[in-house]
This record gives structure tokens, C-alpha cells and sequence, in this order.
């Protein structure tokens, strides 16, 4: 028996559950109960977004209403709305009576027809039904019994009571008639009520059309409208749907003021009193509605741009895509514009408003700090792979001539021996068509050839020909310069490669012993303080800088000149000034070798090569014949060359002399290590170097790097810590300030981590790993500024391959195209540098000192360039901006301005590009086909003589005559130019308001003004023009486009003697705000 | 000891029932044992006295004197059920309200995801792929898995234990299940699960899954060991040795099971008792390969042209 105590019961029976029930119901009530509002709220967050926004946007479309009702207000105290609202008020009285009149007619008859309709409508639902069944009865005798019902039924009276209590009985045919005739009274009365009410309406139409034109903000009905949106709002989910390119964005379910038509700031959008929350972050308005425009929300959606998981509205994280498994998150802010480049690779120059600089910075940094020189990226540096691609077809063009004049001959024998004559002719045409082929391949290697000679112009290195080493620097200087070249010139473009010191001697003698032996040109020293003044001039530091730090003045495109004394010789410097695009000797690209005197003394030919001399004396090819910089020529003279060269040998901070000495460099033995580590790590990409023209690149290509999955990009022993977050591994300060948004504080396994701590240090993946020398990571330091890699950054994430179809590829075909291809050839040669394109756009004259107080002395803005001059004119003189084969030491049109415009030497290729690209940005038609101008009766041109040397406006006052006296003043161009140069419209437009077309120009405005539909001057008009109904401005164009020298003389002449006292009170250099003064006062007289 | 990771393995929602299964599978074998254990106390009572033998048949916990000896279904065992189908519902519910299905990234043909790992139920499978040919870890032993489940019910001829917990009189099928799911089921998942990384290769739970680590390892074969080099007699060296294991390990499970298990061993036939040696050995054979990989590296032991073993 057990031993334990008896229970009472058996517990299994006995014992009660209710308990484990009640409490297991309980919970079981409360998840369900968590269930639901999860399944409500909890995965639906966007609910409260919406309910938050229903409170804060009316809250604050309650204030804009207001101060919208103030602004209308105000604008309907104008007495032109009261003039407006007057007619319209009396016009409406004018109608009243007679659209009361009609209305009550209407009214009668309305309910007439009614009662008709009424009793119509029944009969003929049965008449429509007894037809059918007529219709579909078979049986010849049973159809004619239902005709029979059936006229008898039409036949029959029914009775309309109208609303006036008379009865009328109507037979069906009556009724029918009757029922459309008075519908016909309907429309006839209709239309003449329109008739009366159209002037009514048309001027409360011209009542509105009032206020919205002249107010800024939106008018209160518009608001009210908004109001009753926002309260009607239920809470749904918010979607754009596109299903052609597969988007699906829900963006708007929380963003629900991102296409209001109010400005929506977050502070605007939060508590009263309270700091904006992530609701009132959320609630913003678009900053870039423009952007908004050409991409329509509807077509675009929002992840295109933006990235992020459209679909995803179960959280803010889930949304933006900001977790691991979506492989496209959402770009940061400072990185937004990542997005533009997903579509717009091919583009240089993406702005719009405040959008855009920073990409647009970073496709600028990717080109010129040389990124192509190792990395391949679609569409940079195209011309090397052109040159590539041609050389390849030519050979397979000659190949095949060959191929053809064997086949050919073989076919001619067949031909002798064929058995029929037919059957000879036939094989005879084909060996005869084959010969055909050859002499249309012969064609094709022609234009290719000339193809060749474009590219050759066009390939561009970033770094210098180091084949002249010898020729230009300091030998000395050089392994002190590869050690590192920022401690020598910290803004240089030249990175850090780390290089060891066997390295550095190693690099330097190769870099020494191949260069080309040539002895220098000798020049006498010419007068450094002219130099100086030439230099800062000429437009030199429109690309170039001088001073360091605070000092620094110029453009950061080329090199920063302040120490250039101690590194460069005087003779190669006078050459390289004088024009850096004369190269030493010549480089075959078929031989693979630089053609020195003794190639063409052995054919007989002078050693001479230019662009008009450009065929390898050996092989008949093109040549490579310039120095492959963008540097241009500015036409000095070998005197101006020798000043300059002479003002930059004594910038200087020590003397060349006391650099160590390297005699390393002619050391024989360290060839060979040397080529071996100038190929390793690239140099050729940038330079050009002897024995190494032919190089690859040794990086790894970047042109869908933004879409390359995470785990192939190489994080090395950092990957745990980047996942992680545990700290910052650029702990090197020269390095970690470079970071744009500080040292990691989280983890930053992403993309932008990766590009942003590879760019601050690039070799940063090599910490804690041991690798021999040539195993080490190659990427040279580049030593940028944050705010420099953020726009890379920006530039690489944005560098996807797209999921979206092509149509939504930025591809243009039109004259968007040219436009693309303008800024290539543009940003290339840094045209910015010195010339305004885009209103806002900064250039590095402008910010020098010395353009502060002679603003007029600036290059021409070029924001309409397109419109306003012939694009024939334009092709003629960017290839000579001199406009004159001899004396091309001058500007061509504004001889004025002491900055120059360079002869950037541009190959046929890009002279088409740029001009096509300035017709194009100013949508002018392409070709420009010029209109015959008009030929003006000698009584106009009188009159127009009399509009041109008017007191009120000189023209020649400030306009160039060709006299040197007056032109020593002058700050505009010979009138001469103008039939050739410019489009007569433009000019009409620009004489009536410069200041719109180029923003600060010394030409003054209010010149004209608008009286009866045409332009008058406002000036006091000679008597001649009584009578006189055209416009005044028109006739001046004309006039100025058949202006003669010698009709100009003389008016400059008749000019001079009036006005010859006063001109000699103006200062050498007057200023555009001096003139304008006068003109003002001008144009003020002519007013009153 | 990185703290991190093992946290980063356990909580990913897909590891949620393995770490589950540990805790779960302990209680439950404890709960089967305890009352197998009072069973064991109690069948030794009832075998002690004849009298009670003869009047008791109720053998299950618990037995008290006044009790009913059986009670209904309805309500005593349903209202139990019910209640355990109450608390599955809260914990489903709870489950799925807080952990979201572990969905990843659209797959890349060109980007294989590292480590990879098969659903954790099939984590056994995967892990022996790591020692076996993929067609014998992938085909021959599954299929021997569902034959030797199958065979179970007509191998084993044990009449006791049926409907109660026990364990003495049901020692060696009880043992050779637990070995069979423990061992060679859920050990081989919990290490899929914990101690496979980046590289399939072996890692400490609490050691960083580095995905850059490096690892010197070299297997040989078991013929090499031997300085065998001819195919042909590797292969017979093979074969000799995996029939050298069937021998040895047969005559001894055959010295166990007799002396162990007389009675059983007398009631089957020569089919079912070879049928329950090949499975037994076989079951033996994969921990034996486990260790002679993890221990000595060595990869295969008998190599034929056809298949590896």
C-alpha cells in the first residue's frame, strides 16, 4: 500500500480550472484586443500622421486665410479693381431685368415640359416595347394583329394635365410632337440667356483674373477650398501608382503637404510654442516645387528621386527604407541630390534653384581631380576610349580592303574561265562592286582619320606631360614634390600616394631618364613687374590662384602659382605661356613613339607640326601635335610670354638652388623599379609618360557603383565595426576632419559610409591588415575638404544602374542634347571660370578684388549668348577669338576688357558642341537662317541717326569707334561687328532692357518705353519723328545693322565736336553705375 | 566573448524557434522522464505484491486508493486540451503580433548571401552535407530517415510501455530515440544554428563571425593515412573498413542487445533484428564521421569511383 497520506479527492476530478480559464481568457481577450489595434494603429502609423495633420494644416490655413483676406483686401482698394468691379456691377444691373425675364419663361416652360414628359415618356416605353415584340414575332398573321395593336394604340388620346390646370388629350404622334417642340424652346431661350449673361461674365472673369494676378499668396476662395479638403479628409492610404515604371509610392499617406500649393515650413507646421516634432518635419511642402514641375509627382512618384520602399507604411523606418534588407534606403539629406544622378549620369551642370550644386560639384571634382585617370566611368574621358575604338575600326577597314581585293581578283579569274557570257557579267559586276566597296571604305578611313584628328585635340590629360620634365623642372625638386605634394602646394590636384622613400627615388629617376632630351629654347629675361601686371590681367587666375590661404585669390580649376619659381625653368615656362599646348616632339599613336627630327629629315620634311601639320611622317597618320591640357593659349607675344615667365620664377618661398641634391635621378639601376611602381600605381592615368602612353586603368570601374551590393564593397577587418558602430577607425587628424558629417557615431556599414571614410583616407581598409607593399591599397590621399567628398559621395551613391524603364532615363534627343553636351565641352575648359551661364553662378573674377570697383572690365555674361549672336559668327570666332589672322594679339570684340579671351585651339568636334550648345540653351532654331533686313529710306535713317547720336544716349560714348583715343574709354563694342555678330532680335530686346537680359551691364535701361502698342524712345525725340507710327527701337536696329565706318565716323566726328569738353572730365575708367546715373537722369527727363 | 553576436543569432526572428526548442525540449524530456521515473516506482510496487498485480491495471500516476480508476474525456481531458489550445492561441497571436515574417531583400543570382543557411528545420540536412557526399547526405540518408521511422512499428516487438510513461521497460527504444532526435537531429540544427558562420565554417558560440577570418585546415582521407595511393585499393580499403565497422559494431550491439533485451531479442525474426542492426549501426556510423571529420580531418573513408562515403 502507499505511503504517502490519503487525499480526499482525485485532484484530475476534484479540482477546479476556472481559474487557469479566467486568466487564460483574459489574456487570450487582451492580445485579441492588442490585435486589432495593432491591425488598426500599429500598423498603420500613417493614420496619425493624417489625424495630426487634419488639426495642424487647418489650424494654419486658418491664419493664411486671414492674411490672405488682408493681402485681397488690399488689393481690391486699387482703383483699377474698382474700375473693374464697377463695370462689372453695372453691367450685371444692365442684365438683371431682361435675365429675370428669361428665367421666368424658363421656369413656365420647364414645368410644361414636365407634365409632358410625364405622360410621354410612359406611352412611349409601351410603344418601344410593342414594336420589339412586332420585331421578333415570326408568324406572318400574328405580326399584322400587333401592327393593328399597335397603330390603334398610337392612336388612342392621353390626356396632359399642365401645371396651369389645363387638360389637353394628345394622340401619340401629337404628343411627340409637342414634346420636342417644346424642348426646342428650351434650347432657343438657353442660349439667348447666355448671350445676355456672356458680358457679365466675361467681366467677372477679368474681376478675378485681377486678383490673382496681383497677389502673391493665394486668394482666401482658393484657401477656403483647401479648408474644405482638409476637413473632408478620411484617413487612407495615399498612393501615386505608375505601373510602367513599377511605382507604387505611398509617400504622400505621411507627407501630406508635399504638393500644397502653400509654402509649408516645419515651424509652421508645429505645436503652438513648441519645437518642430517629426510631424511637423513631416508636413513640409516640397522645397523645389519647380523640381516638382518637370517631374510630374503623377509620372514620377517619389522613390525614383528619393529612394526608399514606396510601398512600405508600417514605419517611418520601413518607409524610408532604412533597415537591411532594403537595398535602397532613402538618401540622407545632404546627400539628396544622389537621386538626380540615378537618371541624369550624362549631365555636368543639374541645377535648379537651390538643387543640384552639390552633384554638380561632385561630377566637377570626379573629372578634374583626375578619378578617370584609374577609374572607368560611362561617359567621362570618352575621347581616349574613342581613340581606342576608331584605331581598331581602321584596322578592320584595312583589313577588309584587302579581303576585298583578293576576293575581287579571285572573282575576275572566275570570270575568264566561266562557260556563259551571262555568267562571266555576273561575276565581273561583283568583283566591280567590291572595288566600289573599297573606294567608299577609303572614304570611311578618311572621315575617320579627321574623327581621329577631333579626338586627338580632345584627349586631355589631368596631370601634366611629364615627358618634358627635363625641359621644365627643378631636377632636384622633384622626389621632394613626390614625397608629398601637398606639403608644397596644399591646394594641389595631385594626391598623396604614400609613397615610401626607395619608391619616391625610384619614380623620380624613371620620371627623369625617359623624359625627352630636348635641348630648351633660350630666352632672354623679360620685366617681371609687366609680368605681374599681365598676369593678373590677362584672365590667368580665372583658372589659376595665387597666395595661400586667406591670400588666395583665383580660381581653383589649375594649379595655385605661389611657390611655381621653385620648381619650374624660366625658357619652359616662356614657352608654356606663350602657348602650353607646343608640344616637344610630336607622339604616333600607330608607332607608339614620340617623332623626333630624324623621322622627318628622313622623308625630307621640315620638322614641323602644328594642327595644320599633323601626319606622322612614317605612316601618314594623325599625330598627336599639342600638349594634352586644357591650359589655352592667350595670345601674348613672345615678350608678353617672357614677363610673365619672368613675374612667375620669383614667386617663390625658398631658393630652387636649396633643394638637396638628387643625384639618384641618373642613376641607371633605378629604371626599372621605377616604371615598375609608376605602373602600379597609375601615374599614366593622369600623365602623360614616356613608355606608359598605352596604360589602362588600374581602378576599378564606378558607373553603377552606388548599386553595388554592400558586401562587395571590401569594409576588410573594419566590417564588424562598421555594422556595429563601435567608434571611428580614421583616428589620423590630418584625415578624420575630412569626414563631411564628423567621425562615425553609429554604424555606418553603408554605401555612404564606404565612399566617405574611403575618400577622407583611402587606404583606411588596410588598418590592422599585413600586406607587402604592392599589396597595399593604391588610391592615392586626395586631400579633400568635407564638403568636397559629400558632393562625390553624393555624385557615387547617385551612380546606379536604374530599375527604371529607359523613357525615364534622362536621353534626350533633341536640343536637350546639345545642351548635355555644351556643359561637357564647357565645364572641360572651365568657361566658368571667367563667364557667367547661370544667373546665380559665381565666377572667379567676380570674386577678385581687383573687378570690385571695375565691374565693366569682367567677361561678357553669357545667360542669353545663344539668342544674341550668329552662330556662324560664333563658330568663327571661337576659333579665333582674335577675329584676325595676324594681329591676334587683341580681343576680337572687346578690345576693351584687358582679360583675354584664349584661342583654346577646339577641334571641329567641339566647336560644333559649343555652338549648337549656346543655340540650344537659348532655344534658338538650329541652323540660324538670318532674315534679310530692311533697307531703310534716307529719311528713316536720318531720323534713326538722330535716335543713335542723341544727347539722351550717346551710343558712341561708350561704344568702340576704332579711334584709339576714344576707344582707350570705351566700355563696349564696335557697332561694326553687329551685322555679322549679332541676331537683330536679341538686339531690339537688349536695347529695351539690358538689365533683363544681363544683369548689371553698364548699358543703361529705360531707354524706351511702351506708348500705343510700340517702343518710343524716351528721350526727346528729334522733330523728324512727327507722324512717324513704327516702332523707334526697330528702326534703330535696323539702322545700327547697316551701319558703314564711314557713316560712323562721321557721326562719332559730329559727336566729338559737341560733345569733345565734357568727355574730357570722365575718368579713365568710369563706372557702370556712373553711367547708368546718366542715363537715368536721362531717361527720367524724357518721362515727364 | 562578443555578447553582441550571440544576442544578433538568437533574436533574428528566424532563429526564435531553434532558441525555443532548447528550453522546451528540456522541460519536456525532464516532465517525461519524472513520470516515467514514478511509473518505473510504481510497476516495481505492483510486481512486488501478487495481489495487487492481479486487481490493478490502472499502472499511470496517480494512483490513490478511493480514486476512480478511469475518468471520462469530456470533461476531465478536454477542458485540459482547451486550455493548452487557449494558451497556443495567446502565444501565436503574441508571436505574430511581434515579430514580422523574416522577409529579405530580393535574391541576386549574382550575389550569394554568406553563410547560407536552409530553414532551420532542414539545418540537420545542411550540417551533413559538410560530411557527406551531397547525394548521400542529400538522398541515401533522408531516405534512409522516413524507411527507418517507418520500420519502427513492425521491428519492435516489446509488448510493455504502451500508453504510460516508462522507461525500464522500454530502455533501449526509448535510448535509441533520444539518440537518433537529440543527437543527430536537434544537436546538428542548434549547431547549423549557432556555430556555423560566414564560410560554414566553425565558430565558439560568442566568437565574432569575422567574414575575412582565415583558417588553416587540411583534410585527407582515410586510405591516405595509410599511404594508400592505387583507386582500387582504396576502394577495397574502404569497403573492408565500413564492413569491418558493420561487423564489429553487429556483434557487439548483438552481445548488448541479447543480454540487455533477452525477451525481445527472442521474439523477432532475423529480418526484423538485422533490419534493426543496419539502422541502429547506420544511426552510430554519422556521429562516428562527425568526430573522425571534426577530430582528425579526415574527409572520407571509403572512396569509390561512383560515391564517397
Amino acid at each position: 500500500m502507499p505511503e504517502k497520506p490519503v487525499p480526499e479527492n482525485d485532484p484530475l476530478v476534484q479540482k477546479s480550472m476556472a481559474t487557469w480559464f479566467v486568466v487564460a481568457m483574459v489574456v487570450l481577450m487582451a492580445s485579441l484586443f492588442w490585435a486589432l489595434w495593432d491591425e488598426g494603429f500599429g500598423q498603420r502609423p500613417w493614420k496619425t500622421y493624417q489625424g495630426e495633420w487634419k488639426q495642424r494644416y487647418g489650424a494654419f490655413l486658418k491664419t493664411a486665410r486671414s492674411a490672405s483676406a488682408q493681402s485681397e483686401k488690399d488689393v481690391e482698394g486699387n482703383p483699377d479693381y474698382q474700375k473693374l468691379k464697377q463695370d462689372y456691377e453695372q453691367a450685371n444691373q444692365q442684365a438683371a431685368p431682361r435675365m429675370k425675364e428669361i428665367n421666368d419663361e424658363l421656369r413656365v416652360l420647364s414645368a410644361k415640359i414636365l407634365a409632358v414628359q410625364n405622360v410621354f415618356t410612359d406611352r412611349r416605353a409601351y410603344v418601344n416595347a410593342l414594336t420589339y415584340d412586332i420585331e421578333t414575332t415570326t408568324g406572318a398573321s400574328s405580326k399584322q394583329s400587333k401592327l393593328k395593336d399597335l397603330e390603334k394604340y398610337k392612336a388612342q388620346t392621353a390626356v396632359v394635365e399642365y401645371p396651369d390646370g389645363s387638360k389637353v388629350p394628345y394622340t401619340y404622334p401629337q404628343l411627340e410632337e409637342t414634346y420636342n417642340d417644346l424642348k426646342a424652346q428650351r434650347t432657343s431661350l438657353s442660349s439667348r440667356l447666355g448671350d445676355v449673361i456672356k458680358p457679365v461674365s466675361d467681366l467677372k472673369a477679368a474681376l478675378d483674373a485681377y486678383v490673382s494676378e496681383h497677389m502673391v499668396d493665394l486668394k482666401p476662395a482658393q484657401i477656403r477650398g483647401l479648408v474644405d479638403k482638409t476637413e473632408a479628409l478620411d484617413p487612407k492610404i495615399l498612393q501615386i501608382n505608375v505601373a510602367d515604371a513599377n511605382i507604387v509610392d505611398r509617400c504622400e499617406s505621411c507627407h501630406m503637404g508635399i504638393r500644397e500649393p502653400l509654402k509649408l515650413t516645419a515651424a509652421a507646421m508645429s505645436l503652438k510654442g513648441k519645437a518642430p516634432d517629426n510631424y511637423a518635419r513631416a508636413f513640409t511642402s516640397h522645397p523645389e516645387p519647380d523640381l516638382l514641375k518637370v517631374h510630374d509627382p503623377e509620372k514620377f512618384g517619389c522613390s525614383p528621386c528619393h529612394q526608399g520602399n514606396g510601398r512600405a507604411t508600417t514605419s517611418v523606418e520601413k518607409a524610408h527604407g532604412n533597415y537591411e534588407h532594403w537595398l535602397w534606403p532613402l538618401f540622407p539629406k545632404p546627400n539628396v541630390e544622389a537621386g538626380c544622378q540615378t537618371c541624369h549620369a550624362a549631365d555636368m551642370v543639374l541645377v535648379s534653384g537651390d538643387v543640384g550644386w552639390t552633384l554638380t560639384q561632385g561630377k566637377d571634382l570626379f573629372r578634374q581631380r583626375g578619378c578617370t585617370g584609374c577609374h572607368r566611368f560611362e561617359g567621362y574621358d570618352r575621347e581616349s576610349e574613342d581613340l581606342n575604338s576608331i584605331a581598331q575600326q581602321i584596322k578592320q577597314m584595312e583589313q577588309e580592303k584587302k579581303d576585298n581585293l583578293k576576293q575581287a581578283s579571285y572573282l575576275m579569274k572566275q570570270a575568264d574561265s566561266a562557260q556563259t557570257n551571262q555568267e562571266a557579267n555576273r561575276l565581273n559586276d561583283r568583283a566591280v562592286a567590291l572595288r566600289v566597296g573599297n573606294s567608299k571604305l577609303d572614304l570611311r578611313i578618311v572621315q575617320l582619320d579627321r574623327t581621329t584628328k577631333s579626338l586627338l585635340q580632345d584627349v586631355k590629360k589631368v596631370g601634366p606631360n611629364l615627358k618634358d620634365v627635363r625641359l621644365k623642372l627643378n631636377r632636384n625638386w622633384i622626389p621632394v614634390w613626390l614625397k608629398k605634394p601637398t606639403d608644397f602646394r596644399p591646394m594641389t590636384r595631385m594626391p598623396n600616394f604614400r609613397l615610401n622613400d626607395e619608391q619616391v627615388q625610384a619614380i623620380a629617376a624613371y620620371l627623369w631618364q625617359s623624359a625627352l632630351p630636348d635641348p630648351p629654347v633660350t630666352h632672354k629675361p623679360g620685366n617681371a613687374g609687366r609680368g605681374k601686371e599681365l598676369f593678373e590681367t590677362r584672365g590667368c587666375l580665372g583658372c589659376h590662384s595665387i597666395g595661400e590661404g586667406d591670400q588666395m585669390e583665383g580660381g581653383t580649376f589649375a594649379a595655385n602659382l605661389t611657390r611655381v619659381g621653385e620648381k619650374a625653368n624660366y625658357d619652359y615656362l616662356v614657352r608654356w605661356v606663350h602657348n602650353a599646348r607646343q608640344r616637344t616632339r610630336p607622339y604616333c599613336i600607330y608607332e607608339k613613339k614620340d617623332i623626333g627630327p630624324e623621322d622627318y629629315a628622313k622623308k625630307g620634311l621640315p620638322f614641323v607640326f602644328d594642327l595644320q601639320h599633323s601626319k606622322c611622317p612614317n605612316d601618314g597618320h594623325e599625330l598627336q601635335v599639342q600638349n594634352m591640357t586644357v591650359m589655352p593659349s592667350l595670345r601674348l607675344t613672345e615678350q608678353d610670354a617672357a614677363d610673365v615667365a619672368s613675374y612667375l620664377v620669383t614667386l617663390k618661398k625658398k631658393e630652387p638652388g636649396s633643394y638637396p641634391d638628387a643625384a639618384f635621378m641618373d642613376d641607371p639601376k633605378l629604371k626599372d623599379e621605377g616604371k615598375k611602381w609608376i605602373r602600379h600605381f597609375g601615374c599614366a592615368g593622369c600623365h602623360e609618360i614616356s613608355g606608359l602612353e598605352d596604360e589602362g586603368r588600374i581602378g576599378t570601374e564606378l558607373t553603377f557603383e552606388g548599386s553595388k551590393p554592400i558586401e562587395r564593397l571590401d569594409f576588410a577587418l573594419l566590417t564588424e565595426m562598421a555594422q556595429r558602430g563601435d567608434g571611428e577607425p580614421i583616428t589620423d587628424p590630418d584625415d578624420r576632419w575630412r569626414l563631411p558629417e564628423g567621425p562615425a557615431k553609429g554604424p555606418w556599414y553603408s554605401h555612404l559610409g564606404f565612399f566617405e571614410h574611403k575618400l577622407a583616407e583611402p587606404n583606411v581598409w588596410d588598418q590592422g591588415k599585413i600586406k607587402s607593399e604592392t599589396e597595399k591599397l593604391r588610391m592615392p590621399n586626395l586631400h579633400l575638404a568635407p564638403e568636397q567628398i559629400r558632393a562625390l559621395t553624393t555624385f557615387l551613391m547617385g551612380s546606379q544602374e536604374s530599375g527604371l524603364p529607359p523613357s525615364y532615363q534622362y536621353l534626350p534627343l533633341d536640343y536637350r542634347r546639345d545642351i548635355q553636351e555644351g556643359w561637357w565641352v564647357v565645364k572641360k575648359y572651365n568657361c566658368m571660370g571667367c563667364h557667367q551661364f547661370i544667373p546665380s553662378q559665381p565666377t572667379a573674377l567676380m570674386g577678385m578684388k581687383h573687378y570690385q570697383d571695375m565691374q565693366e572690365q569682367l567677361p561678357p555674361k553669357l545667360l542669353t549668348e545663344g539668342a544674341r549672336v550668329n552662330p556662324q559668327w560664333l563658330l568663327r570666332f571661337l576659333s579665333n577669338p582674335a577675329l584676325n589672322d595676324t594681329d591676334t594679339d587683341r580681343n576680337g570684340v572687346r578690345s576693351y576688357l584687358q582679360v583675354r579671351m584664349p584661342t583654346f585651339s577646339f577641334s571641329e568636334n567641339e566647336l560644333g558642341k559649343l555652338v549648337r550648345f549656346f543655340a540650344a540653351l537659348s532655344r534658338q532654331p538650329f541652323p540660324y537662317i538670318p532674315e534679310p533686313g530692311t533697307t531703310l529710306t534716307a529719311k528713316e535713317t536720318d531720323m534713326a541717326r538722330g535716335l543713335f547720336s542723341s544727347t539722351a544716349a550717346p551710343c558712341l560714348k561708350c561704344h568702340q569707334t576704332g579711334d584709339a583715343e576714344h576707344d582707350r574709354h570705351a566700355t563696349a563694342p564696335n557697332f561694326l561687328l553687329a551685322r555679322d555678330r549679332l541676331k537683330p532680335d536679341w538686339v531690339e530686346r537688349w536695347i529695351i532692357d539690358p538689365q533683363a537680359i544681363s544683369p548689371g551691364t553698364a548699358m543703361p535701361s529705360g531707354l524706351f518705353k511702351r506708348e500705343n502698342n510700340r517702343w518710343v524712345f524716351s528721350g526727346p525725340t528729334p522733330p523728324a519723328f512727327q507722324g512717324y507710327d513704327k516702332d523707334h527701337t526697330r528702326l534703330l536696329v535696323d539702322y545700327i545693322f547697316q551701319l558703314t565706318p564711314e557713316e560712323q565716323h562721321r557721326v562719332a566726328g559730329a559727336m566729338g565736336r559737341t560733345q569733345s569738353s565734357s568727355n574730357r572730365n570722365f575718368p579713365p575708367a568710369r563706372s557702370a553705375r556712373g553711367i547708368a546715373r546718366e542715363h537715368a537722369s536721362v531717361s527720367g527727363g524724357g518721362a515727364q | 566573448m562578443d555578447w553582441k553576436q550571440l544576442w544578433e543569432i538568437a533574436s533574428a526572428p528566424d532563429n526564435v524557434p531553434i532558441v525555443a526548442l532548447i528550453p522546451l525540449l528540456a522541460f519536456y524530456i525532464y516532465l517525461a522522464w519524472k513520470q516515467a521515473h514514478d511509473n518505473d516506482l510504481l510497476i516495481a510496487q505492483l510486481e512486488g505484491d501478487a495481489a495487487l498485480a492481479k486487481t490493478h491495471h490502472r499502472k499511470t500516476w496517480p494512483f490513490q486508493p478511493g480514486w476512480q480508476k478511469e475518468v471520462h474525456v469530456w470533461p476531465f481531458l478536454l477542458r485540459i486540451e482547451f486550455l493548452a489550445a487557449i494558451i497556443v492561441t495567446i502565444i501565436l497571436m503574441i508571436w505574430s503580433i511581434t515579430l514580422n515574417a523574416p522577409l529579405e531583400e530580393p535574391a541576386n543570382p549574382n550575389l550569394t548571401m554568406n553563410p547560407a543557411k536552409a530553414p532551420w528545420y532542414f539545418l540537420g540536412l545542411q550540417e551533413m552535407l559538410v560530411y557527406f557526399d551531397p547525394w548521400i547526405a542529400g538522398v541515401v540518408m533522408p531516405t534512409l530517415i522516413i524507411i527507418g521511422l517507418m520500420v519502427i512499428p513492425y521491428v519492435d516487438t516489446n509488448p510493455l510501455g504502451s500508453g504510460y510513461y516508462t522507461w525500464k521497460q522500454r530502455k533501449f527504444a526509448i535510448g535509441t530515440f533520444l539518440f537518433g532526435f537529440i543527437v543527430l537531429w536537434v544537436a546538428m540544427i542548434i549547431i547549423g544554428t549557432f556555430i556555423r558562420g560566414p564560410g560554414w565554417q566553425w565558430f565558439w558560440p560568442g566568437q565574432t563571425w569575422d567574414h575575412n577570418r582565415l583558417i588553416y585546415e587540411v583534410n585527407r582521407d582515410l586510405p591516405d593515412l595509410f599511404g594508400i595511393t592505387s583507386n582500387w585499393v582504396k576502394t577495397i580499403f574502404g569497403a573492408a573498413v565500413v564492413g569491418g565497422f558493420y561487423a564489429v559494431g553487429g556483434m557487439g550491439l548483438h552481445a548488448y542487445f541479447r543480454r540487455s533485451n533477452p525477451k525481445d531479442y527472442k521474439r523477432m525474426s532475423f529480418l526484423q533484428y538485422s533490419l534493426m542492426q543496419f539502422f541502429v549501426l547506420t544511426m552510430l556510423a554519422l556521429p562516428i564521421k562527425m568526430l573522425l571529420r571534426l577530430l582528425f580531418h579526415i574527409k572520407y573513408v571509403w572512396i569509390t569511383p561512383w560515391f564517397n562515403v
